[in-house]
């Protein structure tokens, strides 16, 4: 999303030219986005506010109040749509920043609650305990994964995965951890399909990106074409064995009285016991011979043969 | 549903009656877990299953799990159909046609059920009937078939083989709504083995593990290999694991449950036991199909 130009940290495309937040066509796109936003809300927001103000003042004075809450409200819009490639960074990364912020906190919070040796050891409790736990420990490397994949796959749908004109992506919605690996669910904006996604080698791509073994996209609902999964495989769940529960359902003491089929004697188990018998299979029986010509055999009767003719 | 606890079985006295596992063929029948190890059921009342896969995926293993719910069911009567004999063989005394390497006796079987397919939906068109329910007067029954590439392409001769087939589809074709349920595993259900008319016709399909994509593809149904499902990617060690084309008509990894031989001959005994009881299986019949095998 950054791409560094100067040294300067911060700072827009547009005048300097020092710094790229947003690259300029998005920018572009973005900038006239929100002055058509700006200029609808205004009107909107505007014709409402001085309908309602009107009520209570002067016509003119509620006009003008209208005019102002619809250029203040049209502004908070137009700041907001021009922000949006950053705010939404922000989003993709909230789960991270919140975390970050809480450890950050956190530990400054205990530190100037409880002595050194307490905060240690809570954190030491707080870390370890999960960390020994093996089902705990499992369960959190799962939900780790979950964070690392939506944003393995968001990178996907950037780079490779065909979107519309305007370059919305598909959004990406919940991800759940699965005994394979995880499960996403991904719903498509206009101008992709299932379809694409299923193409020739792109799922493939999409396992290597993902850093998996295998991923698979299907429909996710009857209704909504545009609601998909995608499913994550890591590991192999299906090696163990899995044991029928039928045997539960019989009682352990079966009498033994369970009839027994007639037994065979063991003769004929081994090759030199069958003899070497000459292949007479019914099938293999000459059948007597169809002629091609019927009339070619009944004419040698009457002495007539036709093939001296041939 | 574990019913262990709840019954107690004497086994002296000979004049109490066995209590039956209470299952029913139109409960699912339990097949194993998924890849996201959630449990998987198979509803089988209506259906009918081909089972594909190489030797060793597992094929016999998940034909015995559904057999074996039939087993338990009292309301099912068990045709079972093995040319390798043992696979199904230790359900011989809970059945009631147990056929080996025998293709007239396949012949002869099918043609049975097939008569009694006709007579059922006489019966039904009679009282203005479109299908059978649970409790109904007559019971289902479940043609199982292990290897159907033995009747159908390697025993008898052409006619006989081309009957079998003919006889098959008509079942797997008509049945479903008069209770006759089949449940039918090959290797390689290529059109040399089976008619394509055959194979097309099964609702349910599991491919275990195959050597090429499109082996899956004859098992699954073609173009599912290109879409990511092939049953060539499982793992030849994991036996029992396949794509199963159930209920939504996508491909599902599982894996399907499995009983020892121990298991088997334990809930085989116990479902003889049951129906000689409940008289489901007669014993006449029996002593007819051993003499049958006997004059063979």
């Amino acid at each position: 999303m950054s791409k560094s130009t100067s040294r300067s940290p911060f700072g827009w495309s547009n005048r300097g030219g020092n710094v790229t937040v947003i690259e300029a066509p998005v920018a572009r796109s973005y900038r006239r986005r929100a002055t058509i936003a700006f200029w609808v809300t205004l009107g909107v927001v505007g014709l409402l506010a001085a309908t309602v103000a009107s009520h209570y003042l002067h016509p003119i004075l509620g006009a003008l109040l209208g005019g102002v809450i619809g250029v203040a409200v049209g502004a908070v819009v137009f700041a907001l749509i021009v922000a949006w490639p950053v705010l939404r960074v922000f989003w993709h990364w909230l789960t991270e920043i919140v975390l970050g912020l809480v450890a950050v906190y956190g530990w400054n919070a205990l530190m100037q609650s409880t002595p050194l040796w307490g905060s240690l050891l809570i954190v030491a409790l707080v870390v370890g305990v999960p960390a020994a736990i093996g089902p705990v420990r499992r369960r959190i490397v799962a939900w780790i994964w979950c964070l690392v994949v939506r944003h393995r796959l968001r990178m996907c749908f950037a780079a490779f995965i065909a979107t519309n004109r305007s370059g919305s992506l598909p959004l990406i919605l919940l991800a759940r951890p699965t005994p394979a690996g995880e499960r996403v669910w991904v719903w498509l904006r206009p101008g992709l399909s299932l379809r694409d996604l299923e193409q020739d080698g792109q799922v493939q791509k999409l396992a290597v990106a993902c850093w998996a073994n295998e991923v698979r996209v299907m429909r996710a609902s009857r209704k909504y074409a545009a609601l998909i999964r995608v499913d994550i495989t890591r590991r192999e769940p299906l090696a163990a064995k899995v044991l029928s529960p039928l045997p539960d359902y019989v009682p352990t003491d079966v009498p033994a009285n369970a009839p027994t089929s007639p037994g065979m004697p063991p003769v004929g188990l081994d090759l030199p016991d069958v003899p070497d018998e000459p292949v007479t299979a019914p099938t293999d029986t000459p059948r007597p011979r169809k002629p091609r010509n019927p009339t070619t055999t009944t004419s040698p009767s009457d002495g007539f043969d036709p093939s001296d003719y041939a | 549903m574990d019913l262990t606890d709840t019954i107690e079985l004497p086994t002296t006295s000979p004049d109490t009656v066995p209590v039956g596992a209470g299952l029913s063929i139109f409960d699912p029948v339990f097949l194993g877990i998924d890849e996201f190890g959630q449990p998987v059921y198979l509803p089988m009342i209506y259906r009918n299953i081909l089972i594909g896969g190489e030797p060793g995926a597992g094929k016999s293993s998940l034909l015995n799990t559904i057999v074996g719910h039939a087993a338990l069911c009292p309301d099912v009567r068990l045709c079972l159909l093995d040319g390798k004999q043992v696979e199904l063989g230790l359900w011989e005394d809970a059945c009631d046609v147990f056929v080996g390497p025998d293709l007239n006796h396949a012949i002869r079987t099918l043609r049975r059920a097939q008569t009694v397919m006709d007579n059922r939906y006489t019966f039904l068109k009679a009282r203005r009937r479109r299908k059978i329910g649970p409790n109904d007067l007559f019971g289902q029954i479940l043609v199982a078939c292990d290897e159907i590439a033995y009747f159908s392409a390697t025993a008898g001769d052409k006619k006989d083989q081309e009957l079998f087939a003919a006889l098959l589809r008509d079942i797997v074709a008509r049945g479903r709504a008069v209770g006759i349920i089949v449940a039918a595993a090959t290797q390689r259900p290529s059109s040399d083995i089976i008619p394509t008319s055959l194979r097309d016709i099964f609702a349910w399909r599991f491919a275990g593990r195959c050597t090429t994509d499109v082996s899956s593809d004859i098992v699954l149904g073609h173009g599912w290999a290109a879409r990511g499902f092939s049953s060539n990617t499982i793992d030849p060690n994991n036996q029992g694991a396949g794509y199963l084309i159930s209920e939504g008509g996508i491909p599902a990894l599982v894996k399907a449950a499995y009983m020892t031989d121990a298991d088997i001959i334990r809930v085989a005994d116990y479902a003889a036991w049951t129906r000689r009881q409940s008289g489901l299986t007669t014993t006449a019949e029996r002593h007819a199909t051993t003499d049958i095998k006997a004059a063979a």
